[in-house]
């Protein structure tokens, strides 16, 4: 099927990255020119960013003491898979989803059954000295398996509780294994990807009332039965932080305090006393972003804030420009993950949510959480590119 | 890949992209919105609760002023100590507090209750306040305690000031000792201008405490940079992150002390005390400058300057010697025959006798009903003044007294030689002594002055009561033939870099406008006492020096009767009587005047020696010219070949008597001065006795 620059959509707000290359010519070179290397680009500036910060969070002399060399090990492997994604037409991965999806299921059960604990937790499982965490993995490969399994649906008007029952499962089971790490961040950003696609794919009206109500009416169970202690106290916590200063509100107080004392032009790099003198809890991970906004201030923070707005928008532009359903609603969760990835670790460390691990995309230090954002970002160029390859 | 109909769909999905977009935009607006909020708004207050967070002031101690002797040789100086922290801050929070303290006690040796009872005693002052575990950790301790500092969160080694007296309990009540000030003292000390706060250290005693504005600096403040758990950063951190702090408060330290002290007197004297207890004070006669002052048994003020702990603290308290007390100054003592020369004094000056008076002495003598005895019972035959003072005749001096009309005429010499009233030395603590007057026993017990008790007052006893200090100065202006010095410790003040702020100048309290040869009897008296074989403290006297001075021995209590000839070393130790002995030397112009008691010694003569030891050491290092040995013995085969007339030559007679002159009056009746032959030692029974009256003992009334 070829498309004529005249029935390609616009964006609705203009966005003009991908407006130029509507000429298929099928020669090999003219494709390589019109290559769409604008996420990748900006992935590289926010993943220099990210080194860069990380190499003042991880000059602290803690446990975390120069951590940043293997992150640039793992964006090296990250760029091998990303060469490779790029060999493949992303249909790939609609036909082996399923097996991801088990795959990476079974390692998930692995974890909780030969995993490697740290602060109270089971998430990592290893090879070797090599530590992954599935969890991080199993955010696309659920994507990846809801967007095969939308793929070939025809349901008009919206969907029902029917239609709902087995997508709800292929999600349930994988956040009900990550929730039992526990790892309640991962877990809602898995849910919250999955409600957003499926927002996006239109629920029945009453379903939804029904939905909203149900949740409405669980929360105060889920609150007392579904969270450990110390999640329920980061609750607490988030809603009057001062209730607990130096417990468990401490975390929350001194990000915002990191932040704020950025000021306008920031402290300077490498001088954030707040994370270089460990205030900052888990400064190079969860709180990468109070480090970043420490040293380099409300500017620093606007232009991180402007390339992620431009990557999220880039993301979604080619989830809109993409011609078949299963590209759609593919790099619509990924982009659905990035986004809030961005904004619960943004609003975390802001005091803005409560606070959840979950890593800022890019900046925060974690070897899975990278590669999965980095094999994202390939996906998403993949589809840019090879939206006219059957 | 596409499917029919996937056409229409993906169409009815781009249409619901701007609820995406929308999303995406308000998402992130929130998001910089609330930076701005953070950042922009709030940010002065955020950036001053991250300066909050990681400054500490730590408070910079200022050495106190070190303390030299008059050849500026160090006494007291400010020496390096580590004390182990907790900050219980950090140390709360920390999960594995309970590891952290198993590791201490074995790195510092010390039991686990033992760091949770000091940290529960810390319990009522702010978290933030580091609690001291462990005062003097060793060097290993130290080492080991830093090596594992990463460990454990809150724990800080702190190095201090330890306040050392070098030559550790020599001059202890002189120099003093400094401590933590206590809550009461607080409120007292922050009148004046330098603040103090808990924990800081003041003078408590002696020197220390006298001249605590003077040793006391201005401490100092730094501002240190803390990480989270409270560790402060080494230097490297400083320059990276500590940038733009305020500076630090320099420490000024206190200004340091000269003393007239000389610290080989000292020595010379603690060396000669040995295990005695009492108290020496030396004076310059010339000046009223202390050169030597102790008390015995003393302490090491070092355990004091870091907090002492109760155990010691109560073994000092509770020692019977009362190693606490300052002997020199803080308490009484009856002069017995020490005073004898000042009753000589008053008796020539009022006109009572001349150097031509003589009494005969039979050993004891009826007044009215009563018997006073002298403490030779076989008398001294007819005696004269000079006599009388050499060999401590009681008889004499109650005849002077008995010529006397009142009391008062004794007082009034006594008092002009400084007895009975303060000296006004730079020590706190200082109490006055007595002499009795018959106003005084009027006051005090609202009865008249009876004749006989002026009797035990010319011999010292009674109601007359000295300190060693008193004693010194008296005789050293007896010694110099008219004024009475204040006596003074410090010679100067220096700046902490050696400037001398202040020097203090002798102070003449007044003339004794005693007749010149009133001194001269006296002396020659006094003379006797040190260079006569039957002087009670021939023992001591120095070749080729004119040491004079005098011995005395009183009774602690009131003995039975009976018992009054008993042997004194046969008593208890707390029984047994008091020595003294006052000197001075050269007779001519006098440099330096000693008075030494000795607690339960039961002779006067047997402080001699301390004294001589005091002179003799004196002499030769400041007049080596003429008291060097060479000196000394150039001039004794001078005075061989030509022997002088007033040195009666050491005879090997002298034998018999030398033991006994230990003890002060066993050297009895040897009738006249410089008579050759001495009579023979007695027998024991009398060997021992003691010059005081019966039942004249310290504060009683002469007796029975």
């Amino acid at each position: 099927m070829t498309h004529t620059s005249t029935e390609t959509p616009e964006t609705p707000f203009g966005w003009e990255a991908y407006s130029g290359d509507h000429m298929n010519t099928g020669m090999y070179e003219d494709e390589l020119k019109r290559f769409n290397w604008t996420l990748l680009i900006l992935e590289f500036i926010l993943f220099g960013i990210g080194i860069f910060n990380l190499i003042s969070a991880t000059a602290v002399e803690d446990k975390a003491l120069g951590l940043y060399k293997n992150q640039l090990l793992w964006f090296g492997i990250g760029m091998v898979a990303t060469a490779i994604i790029l060999l493949f037409h992303y249909s790939l991965f609609s036909r082996m989803a399923y097996v991801i999806y088990f795959l990476n299921l079974l390692l998930l059960v692995a974890v909780l059954v030969a995993g490697k604990s740290s602060l109270g937790a089971k998430r990592w499982i290893g090879f070797g000295s090599f530590r992954v965490q599935p969890s991080e993995f199993m955010k696309l490969s659920v994507v990846i398996c809801l967007a095969k399994y939308f793929e070939s649906d025809r349901t008009v008007g919206g969907y029902g509780f029917k239609d709902l029952f087995l997508p709800a499962l292929l999600v349930l089971i994988p956040c009900g294994l990550i929730m039992l790490q526990p790892d309640l961040g991962t877990a809602l950003i898995v849910l919250a990807t999955f409600g957003t696609m499926m927002l996006f794919m239109k629920i029945k009206t009453k379903t939804l009332l029904i939905i909203g109500t149900c949740m409405a009416l669980a929360l105060p169970t889920v609150y007392t039965f579904g969270l450990k202690p110390y999640q329920r106290q980061r609750l607490v916590t988030f809603l009057d932080p001062m209730s607990d200063p130096k417990g468990s509100g401490y975390n929350s107080i001194q990000s915002m305090i990191a932040v704020g004392s950025g000021e306008i032009l920031g402290k300077g790099y490498k001088k954030g006393t707040q994370s270089q003198l460990n205030f900052l809890p888990e400064h190079h991970t969860d709180f990468i972003f109070s480090v970043f906004s420490e040293e380099h201030g409300f500017v620093g923070c606007m232009i991180l804030a402007a390339l992620y707005f431009a990557f999220l928008l880039n993301g979604l532009s080619v989830a809109y420009q993409s011609h078949d359903k299963f590209g759609v609603l593919l790099a619509l969760g990924i982009v659905t993950i990035f986004f809030w990835h961005i904004f619960i670790n943004m609003g975390m460390v802001m005091g803005l949510l409560p606070i959840v691990g979950v890593p800022l995309p890019f900046m925060s230090y974690g070897g899975s959480a990278l590669m999965t954002s980095v094999i994202s970002v390939a996906i998403l160029t993949n589809i840019a590119n090879k939206k006219f390859m059957f | 890949m596409a499917f029919l109909g996937q056409e229409e769909q993906i169409r009815e999905f781009q249409d619901r992209f701007k609820y995406l977009y929308a999303a995406v935009l308000i998402g992130l607006g929130l998001l910089v919105a609330r930076l701005v909020y953070l950042q922009i708004l709030s940010g002065d207050k955020m950036r001053q609760y991250s300066e909050e967070n990681r400054i500490k002031r730590v408070k910079v101690d200022a050495p106190r002023g070190m303390i030299f002797d008059r050849n500026r040789k160090l006494l007291i100086d400010n020496r390096p100590a580590f004390d182990l922290e907790i900050t219980p801050q950090y140390f709360k929070e920390y999960k594995q507090q309970k590891e952290v303290v198993q590791l201490l006690t074995k790195l510092v040796r010390m039991p686990e209750k033992d760091i949770y009872e000091a940290l529960e005693k810390s319990r009522g002052q702010p978290s933030f306040m580091p609690v001291k575990i462990k005062t003097d950790l060793t060097r290993d301790e130290v080492a080991g305690v830093e090596s594992w500092k990463i460990e454990m969160p809150g724990v800080e080694v702190r190095q201090e000031i330890k306040r050392t007296n070098i030559y550790g309990d020599i001059a202890s009540h002189l120099l003093g000792y400094v401590g933590e000030v206590n809550s009461s003292e607080l409120p007292i000390l922050n009148k004046e201008s330098v603040k103090y706060r808990q924990g800081d250290n003041v003078g408590k005693f002696g020197l220390e405490q006298r001249m605590e504005n003077t040793l006391r600096g201005v401490d100092g403040e730094e501002l240190k940079e803390v990480d989270a758990l409270g560790r402060i950063k080494l230097e490297k951190g400083k320059d990276r992150v500590l940038g733009n702090a305020t500076p630090d408060k320099m420490a000024i330290p206190g200004r340091n002390l000269v003393l007239t002290i000389d610290q080989d007197l000292q020595l010379a004297a603690a060396q000669a005390f040995g295990d005695k207890n009492g108290a020496l004070v030396a004076i310059d006669p010339r000046s009223g400058e202390i050169l030597a002052m102790m008390s015995r048994p003393s302490f090491d003020p070092t355990e004091f300057s870091r907090g002492i702990s109760s155990q010691l603290w109560n073994r000092l308290l509770n020692n019977p010697n009362r190693p606490l007390r300052d002997k020199t100054i803080q308490d009484h003592y009856s002069p017995g025959s020490t005073f004898k020369p000042i009753t000589a004094i008053a008796g020539l000056e009022e006109g009572v006798i001349d150097e031509k008076t003589t009494f005969n002495c039979s050993g004891s003598l009826r007044v009215g009903n009563r018997v006073y005895h002298c403490w030779n019972k076989h008398g001294h035959g007819n005696i004269d003044v000079v006599r009388a003072i050499t060999q401590s005749c009681d008889v004499f001096f109650y005849r002077v007294a008995m010529k006397m009309n009142s009391v008062d005429q004794l007082s009034k010499w006594a008092t002009r030689l400084g007895l009975g009233k303060k000296t006004g030395i730079d020590l706190k603590g200082e109490v006055p002594g007595l002499i009795p007057t018959e106003e005084w026993k009027e006051q005090r017990f609202k009865q008249p002055w009876l004749a006989g008790e002026t009797l035990s007052v010319a011999i010292g006893q009674s109601y007359v009561l000295t300190t060693a200090i008193q004693m010194a100065n008296a005789y050293a202006s007896i010694g110099n033939g008219g004024a009475l010095w204040k006596p003074y410790l410090v010679k100067s003040v220096e700046s902490f870099e050696g400037k001398t702020l202040k020097e203090f100048k002798s102070e003449e309290m007044g003339q004794t406008h005693l007749h010149p040869k009133t001194v001269e009897l006296v002396k020659e008296g006094l003379w006797g006492v040190v260079n006569t074989p039957h002087g009670t403290a021939y023992s001591s006297r120095i070749p080729g020096v004119d040491f004079a001075g005098k011995t005395g021995t009183v009774q602690n209590f009131r003995i039975a009767a009976d018992k009054i000839y008993q042997k004194c070393e046969n008593m208890k130790f707390e029984d047994r009587h008091n020595g003294f002995f006052v000197g001075f030397a050269p007779l001519k112009d006098p440099v330096i005047a000693v008075a030494v008691i000795g607690e339960h010694v039961c002779h006067g003569g047997a402080m001699a020696p301390v004294a001589r030891a005091v002179i003799k050491t004196y002499l030769e290092k400041y007049f080596p010219d003429i008291y060097g040995p060479k000196a000394i013995a150039a001039r004794l085969a001078a005075e061989k070949s030509a022997p002088v007339k007033k040195a009666p030559a050491p005879e090997p007679v002298n034998n018999a008597t030398e033991q006994e002159d230990v003890q002060e009056d066993n050297n009895d009746q040897l009738p006249a001065r410089n008579a050759a032959p001495p009579i023979p030692a007695l027998p024991p029974g009398i060997e021992n006795e003691d010059n005081a009256s019966p039942g004249a003992g310290a504060g009683v009334g002469n007796g029975d």
